[in-house]
């Protein structure tokens, strides 16, 4: 449940002083590519906020985006956002409380109604009216229609929330939608990736809390924070790229040198988010360093865009697959349009056979 | 991207069908016509098939004195970017994986950088091409709708590979997308019109010197 | 653990990066002397080696004042030897690097009191000396 005050009366109370607020918004802006500057803006939003209703929502997904946002570790910084949310509802979290949960979820949407935050993971199923996918005997679909519907944001988090993720790849056979494909009616933050960077979920929320308003998004529904740039753009090995000097296969002499690892199937190039940037538990490190090239997980459709190991350049599919077919049917028509060549010349020698023929066949 | 997984899977697999198909057709319609014969008595200079034929395709690498001053520029500004266009198409790493993805063939690959000069010189070198076909009476006159987009469809992927190297102007998985298109333009093309010179040269040219040797003319 | 937003190959290599952070400090430090107005540094943000950090923090140096905090993890300040130029480094989980800023003012914002914190810390003093001082 949400309090009356405002957060920062609510921390001071806990011992919780302004001055550890202000390392906190420095910290946000950092991640927020927002000047040092905004420190003070965000400290203050923050401060003057109440606590955040949130009601986080789970659908077709592996839980990997809530393990991502909740890493346990002692206390610090990065775990203030915990303090400035009040998370009402989390069907996996709560999972022992039973329908109580749902009474939770209700009560948080009647007593918060116009302000609280929907974060959802996982996508929608809609086959056999949603039949695939429920929860307390409410499909998915009904589930998001009802809770979205006094919400003041709606937060897919996850590829499978912004666009259908694994669910929805090939051949998708729970009919799975991504969650702006459902709720055309609110503003939507799509932080997408498989997981997305902890630091992108909480920065956003952190933002919110701060502003009160959408941050600057890209045409995807992204925060530009974080997927404002191609992985490529800020590659430590681009030089590598540039150079042409690339891995040919894990382990060869290139990838043991660090090496590009385009041939390797690295989709950095049309990728957006901030792994070379932020990178991935607390900045140690993220698969390109490690030696794997980029899948391109926060790009729609990625499952699908022609296997984790085929480089960008490649066609997708089986591109050869009516080489054969064509190749016997040029055959065909070459063969028939020089018959039909050779037999016009007969008849125009035949026609004029009267004259002596200068040529033989 | 969608636009991307779309250049990759379903055009460029259109586009390789209608070229393997429409090479086979040239070749079958071409060879499968009638020759003409020449009964006539070898000179005693003649050589085998073979040899005059590869004499032939070399003797003409280069014009004759007489001829040189008149076609120097084709001459230089043909060989500029033809050795573009295969340092470019063969050096590239990138077009390295697409030709080993389709033929299982595959070699070491020259310095992006360096392929990127080469490409703005090429890049001039058939502006340069086209310049002197509208500019020259007899060129223009005899040119066809053939010759312009020809040239087109060789300009375009030079041009959009340019652009997209240098992420200029929108998202690169645009930019990629373009460039695919403009070589399967290129590839849907090439078996219909004067690009197939670049392999019925080598016919052509056999035949001539063939024929020449036949008659004992001097190569 | 530390941070590093360079490359494991140029972990231990100077990129110039020191130099460019402290020219761009330098001229923070003019527009202070001249007109009062602030500049900050946001290091996290820039592709620091290790090698690049300590040879900026060795350039810049150490002046009178360094300061321990506890702020929800530690927290260093320290103003360098080149008075208005404040060195501050973030730590949070693990002792990690969260985020590090140089700013070039008379005194972060960072050690001011906050009037809510003074507000409420009078409020308990108040109690404190009402309970047990009578």
């Amino acid at each position: 449940m949400s309090d009356t005050k405002t957060l920062g009366e609510m921390l001071t109370e806990r011992g919780v002083s302004r001055r550890t607020f202000l390392k906190y918004a420095s910290y946000t802006a950092s991640i927020l590519a927002l000047p040092p500057t905004a420190a003070t803006a965000i400290a203050q939003g923050i401060a003057n906020a109440r606590r955040q209703s949130v009601i986080w929502l789970s659908f077709q997904e592996c839980t990997g985006c809530t393990e991502s946002i909740t890493r346990a570790h002692t206390p610090s910084i990065e775990d203030l956002i915990f303090d400035f949310i009040s998370l009402d509802y989390h069907h996996t979290l709560m999972n022992a409380s039973g329908l109580l949960a749902e009474e939770a979820r209700l009560q948080a949407m009647a007593d918060n109604a116009g302000k609280y935050i929907v974060i959802v993971d996982g996508s929608v199923p809609l086959k056999d009216d949603g039949a695939c996918s429920t929860i307390a005997g409410m499909t998915n679909l009904q589930m998001l229609q009802e809770t979205a519907k006094d919400a003041f944001a709606v937060i897919a988090v996850g590829t499978c929330a912004t666009f259908g993720g694994i669910p929805g790849a090939n051949p998708n056979p729970t009919g799975a939608v991504a969650i702006s494909e459902i709720i055309t009616d609110k503003p939507i933050i799509n932080i997408s990736g498989c997981p997305p960077i902890p630091e992108a979920m909480t920065g956003t929320i952190a933002y919110l809390l701060s502003f009160g308003s959408i941050p600057e998004l890209d045409d995807l529904g992204r925060p530009k924070a974080f997927y404002g740039e191609a992985i490529h753009d800020r590659c430590y090995r681009r030089p590598f790229y540039e150079r042409g000097m690339f891995a040919e296969s894990f382990d060869d002499e290139g990838a043991r040198q660090g090496w590009c690892l385009y041939e390797v199937g690295c989709k950095g190039p049309v990728t957006y988010n901030a792994c070379a940037t932020l990178k991935w538990n607390g900045g140690v490190s993220f698969p390109i360093q490690s030696g794997h090239g980029c899948l391109g997980c926060s790009e729609p459709k990625f499952w699908d865009m022609g296997g984790f190991y085929e480089p960008l350049s490649t066609a997708t599919g089986d591109p050869l697959k009516w080489a054969g077919g064509a190749a016997i049917a040029g055959a065909a028509i070459g063969a028939a349009s020089a018959a039909l060549a050779r037999s016009r010349r007969n008849k125009a020698i035949k026609a004029g056979a009267s004259k002596p023929s200068e040529e033989a066949e | 991207m969608e636009l991307l997984e779309f250049a990759r899977g379903p055009v460029m697999t259109f586009a390789l069908t209608v070229f393997i198909g429409g090479m086979v057709f040239r070749i079958f319609s071409l060879f499968l016509m009638w020759r003409t014969r020449d009964s006539s008595a070898g000179s005693s200079r003649e050589r085998s098939s073979f040899s005059a034929a590869l004499r032939e395709i070399i003797r003409r690498l280069w014009p004759q004195a007489a001829y040189k001053q008149r076609t120097l520029f084709d001459l230089v500004n043909g060989y500029v970017f033809h050795l573009g266009l295969a340092i470019i198409v063969f050096g590239l790493a990138p077009h390295i994986l697409f030709i080993k993805d389709l033929t299982g063939l595959s070699w070491g690959a020259l310095p992006n950088n360096l392929i990127y000069a080469v490409g703005i010189i090429t890049l001039v070198s058939l502006i340069a091409a086209l310049v002197r076909r509208f500019v020259s009476p007899p060129l223009r006159i005899i040119s066809t709708f053939d010759d312009w987009f020809s040239w087109l469809v060789t300009f375009l992927p030079v041009l959009t590979g340019l652009i997209a190297s240098s992420h200029l102007g929108a998202r690169y998985e645009t930019l990629f997308a373009l460039h695919l298109f403009s070589v399967a333009l290129l590839l849907v093309w090439l078996p219909f019109g004067k690009l197939m010179h670049f392999f019925l040269v080598f016919v052509t040219r056999s035949q001539t010197g063939i024929q020449l040797s036949h008659r004992g003319a001097q190569l | 653990m530390r941070r590093d937003n360079a490359a494991p190959c140029i972990k231990e290599r100077a990129t110039g990066m020191a130099l460019s952070v402290l020219a761009e400090v330098g001229r923070m430090l003019e527009n202070l002397a001249a007109t009062g107005q602030p500049g900050f540094v946001d290091l996290r943000s820039l592709p620091l080696s290790d090698a690049d950090r300590a040879q900026l923090e060795t350039l810049l140096g150490r002046g009178e004042v360094q300061l321990e905090l506890e702020l929800a993890g530690t927290s260093e300040v320290w103003e360098t030897a080149y008075s208005g130029a404040w060195w501050i480094r973030h730590r949070g989980a693990g002792d990690k690097i969260a985020s590090e800023e140089i700013a070039v003012c008379r005194i972060p914002e960072l050690l001011i009191s906050h009037p809510a914190d003074i507000k409420a810390a009078a409020s308990r003093l108040r109690h404190e000396l009402e309970t047990t001082h009578v």
